[in-house]
């Protein structure tokens, strides 16, 4: 059999492959053609170690290791952003949540749905090259929507973790399974729903389940065998701590050290159950071989009393070395955490001025709280936090039974949503949620893999929310321009060397936006909840913008499955 | 050893082996049980087309097959309290919980006929739930996913004792529904109730 033989056996072997999984699916009509045109070249570890400087593709979920989101082309500019249109839409067959980030391998792109779909598309048409339907297992346990936040692509493969707690990869022409590794017990709570990192031969993944009672991890898989190397617990058999009374901006927590230490001698460490998911992708540095990442809030989420000491590493960003997984440094931005107010939205590296004005390597982090945090990467010490971008008010009263308000409510601040930066202008760019909530405590005993709040938050009917786009001038944590929208905002921003940002609304609303001043100068209604990162590419000589517009479960943002590319001309 | 005593030997004897013939008989029985004979016990309560015989029983045609199997489980572990349901799924190892789940997820739910919410206790239903965000876990229109139950058009009653069963954690097997249920008024509960059925 001659090569092209080959190919054409291997693709219909993979057809049938994939409409055995699809007749389990709630996908109605398979169209999937698993044929070689999706004909994409191999992604080398330098292309990849070089996304930064590619204005041809879009490698990572974030745009680079360093996750600037930062795409360094500008045929779309200022100028000319107002003939924006759109090139394609692409519907997917979930209508579901949608906070998929689009990567592009030249001219080919890979987008992922809620339940775990992932289709390779033809960047210029939006044609679909093939469509893998995971056939989800019956225990999926997960918290805020079955969604998926995208793939990566080294080799020839593309790398897909699944709501179902699997690590899987795919073949990227056809869309094939080469490989499939269970990660954790979904019965116990754990999940899936980021997208993995694959640098080095190695896929790094966390894991969902900080609302059940999990004991959290980052993990890194060999990307030839889906063997995994290494494991980091985010808590630590010792998770207790310093006792710290204050957060990361000096405000009082109201621990009660005392009754802490008291239970802590009668129960022990609480280690096992602690949870500390870690939702969204680390960053690699590649010069000192390093990742960072934020681990998220302790189980349960509003109570307390049952995990004395500061529960580390929850709400922490962490570093590890990259070959071992061993851990080298911490930032605990608030200890023994009761409001859900976490660290999620990914980490972003970028050379930053220390407090004497020196420039160094920086590690900057949005967190729910409103506030973007600046470490020193060397040993992740804070030098800074930012003005609030959110209304802060009665920080940090203890939840109660009958409910206490509190701004920031849970959501955040930032939540998952990444961030965008413009180390030119030394900005970094947030989309925030202002919700009024009021936080309630309730006590009760671990309950095997269940929801395990230890009590709610609750908007509070009647109290205006609302959103905004900030821009924050992370070395001097002013925040230079600040644009407000209706609703509070989820999904996430791209900033572009064309001198704009691009960022969606629950309302469906999609804009650009002057990077430097916050003018908005174009803008397009998607139908659908716009609240998906967006990413940018080149096929065919012509730039093109990309987002996803399927709603929010979180925020119940209206649902829809399109993928919609937007270009000029 | 009287001859009275000899002849109720006998016969305690024999009635202990028709017994044990009895039980190796069933043993065989339910290793050759089809997915079928294994349900049939099912209709008595949760209806042979799916229509609960007691309003305060659940729907379990077309639910969700990961939140059936987890229901199945926590009744043969003990924590989910039933008289009726624990001896039955006592009975039952995590193969055929799985497979009875498949089943009864692959029937068609049935329509109760329960009447739409009016349109202010709607209103207030959906204000409600957005305050305490049930779609995060149960879903758009509340269809419910893997382990977690559709609601809607679920029966009226089932769902007014269940929420009151989670406010008095009498249902044990999910505190943060308790936690929930506690955090929300009883007034907005009620009107969660008529919504959610008449979906």
């Amino acid at each position: 059999m001659h090569v092209k033989g080959l190919a054409a056996f291997a693709a219909a072997v993979g057809v049938g492959l994939l409409s055995g999984t699809a007749v389990a699916q709630e996908v109605k009509q398979e169209k999937q053609s698993v044929l070689g045109n999706a004909n994409v070249p191999p992604v080398t570890q330098e292309q990849l170690n070089a996304a930064d400087k590619n204005a041809k593709d879009f490698l990572l979920t974030n745009g680079n290791y360093a996750q600037t989101r930062f795409y360094p082309g500008k045929q779309i500019s200022r100028d000319n952003v107002k003939n924006l249109h759109v090139a394609w839409i692409f519907q997917t067959d979930v209508k579901e949540s949608l906070e998929t980030s689009p990567i592009v391998v030249d001219g080919v792109m890979y987008v992922t749905t809620s339940f775990s779909h992932v289709y390779a598309l033809d960047a210029k048409t939006g044609q679909q090259l093939w469509h893998y339907a995971h056939k989800m297992g019956p225990i999926t346990v997960y918290c805020c929507g079955p969604n998926n936040r995208g793939v990566q692509v080294l080799g020839d493969r593309v790398y897909l973790a699944t709501l179902d707690s699997k690590l899987m990869a795919l073949n990227a022409k056809t869309g094939e399974v080469v490989w499939t590794t269970n990660i954790a017990d979904p019965e116990l709570g754990y999940s899936e729903t980021m997208a993995p990192t694959v640098v080095k031969d190695k896929v790094l993944i966390g894991t969902n389940g900080g609302e059940y009672g999990i004991r959290g991890f980052v993990r890194a898989y060999d990307a030839k065998t889906g063997k995994q190397l290494w494991n980091f617990n985010t808590i630590p058999d010792s998770s207790v701590g310093v006792w710290a009374t204050k957060d990361a901006t000096g405000r009082d927590m109201h621990r009660n050290i005392q009754a802490e230490k008291d239970m802590l001698a009668k129960i022990g460490d609480p280690y096992a159950k602690l949870g500390g998911g870690v939702w969204q992708n680390p960053s690699v540095d590649l010069a000192t071989n390093r990742i960072y990442f934020v681990v998220g809030n302790p189980s349960p989420d509003l109570d307390g009393s049952n995990r004395p000491g500061d529960n580390l590493y929850t709400n922490s960003l962490v570093s590890l070395d990259l070959d071992t997984g061993k851990y080298v440094c911490h930032f605990q931005y608030i200890a023994h955490d009761v409001w859900d107010l976490d660290a999620v939205s990914p980490t972003v590296l970028v050379n930053v001025k220390d407090k004497d004005g020196k420039t160094i390597p920086g590690v900057i982090h949005a967190g729910k709280t409103g506030h973007i945090y600046v470490h020193d990467r060397k040993d992740c010490s804070l030098i800074r936090f930012s003005e609030a971008m959110v209304p802060q008010e009665n920080m940090w009263v203890l939840p109660t039974k009958e409910g206490a308000r509190m701004l920031p409510g849970a959501n955040g601040g930032v939540e998952w949503s990444p961030i965008a930066t413009d180390p030119g202008q030394e900005l970094a760019y947030a989309i925030n949620l202002h919700q009024p909530m009021t936080y309630h405590v309730e006590s009760s005993a671990y309950p095997n893999g269940k929801l395990w709040l230890g009590g709610a938050f609750k908007v509070i009917p009647g109290e205006k929310q609302s959103g905004n786009i900030t821009a924050v001038n992370y070395n001097t944590g002013k925040i230079k321009w600040q644009v407000k929208t209706p609703e509070p905002m989820i999904g996430g921003i791209l900033a572009t060397a064309g001198g704009l940002v691009f960022t969606g609304e629950g309302n469906g609303k999609f804009a650009a936006y002057n990077s430097s001043s916050g003018k908005e100068l174009w803008s397009f209604r998607a139908g659908a909840g716009v609240n998906a990162p967006p990413s940018s590419y080149m096929v065919g000589g012509k730039q093109y913008v990309v987002v996803g517009a399927g709603g929010n479960t979180q925020l119940d943002y209206k649902r829809g499955n399109n993928i919609i590319a937007f270009t000029l001309d | 050893m009287t001859e009275d005593m000899t002849v109720r030997n006998q016969l305690m004897f024999g009635k202990l082996m028709i017994g044990a013939t009895a039980l190796l008989l069933m043993a065989a029985q339910a290793s050759a049980e089809t997915i079928e004979d294994k349900v049939a016990v099912c209709a008595g309560c949760h209806g042979a087309d799916g229509k609960p015989v007691d309003k305060t029983i659940p729907t379990i045609w077309g639910q969700q097959a990961g939140y059936l199997y987890i229901q199945l489980r926590d009744f043969k572990r003990g924590d989910r309290k039933s008289e009726i349901m624990q001896p039955i799924a006592t009975q039952f190892e995590r193969d055929d919980m799985l497979a009875i789940a498949e089943y009864f997820s692959q029937k068609p739910w049935p329509d109760l006929g329960q009447p739409r919410a009016p349109k202010d206790v709607a209103a207030k239903a959906v204000a409600a739930s957005a305050s305490v965000g049930c779609p995060a876990c149960h879903l758009d229109r509340f269809q419910g996913d893997g382990t977690v139950p559709r609601l809607a058009g679920m029966g009226r009653d089932y769902l007014a004792k269940t929420i009151a069963d989670f406010r008095s954690r009498a249902r044990g097997n999910n505190p943060g529904m308790s936690d929930l249920m506690l955090a929300t008024s009883p007034d907005d509960l009620a009107a969660l109730v008529d919504y959610l059925a008449g979906l």
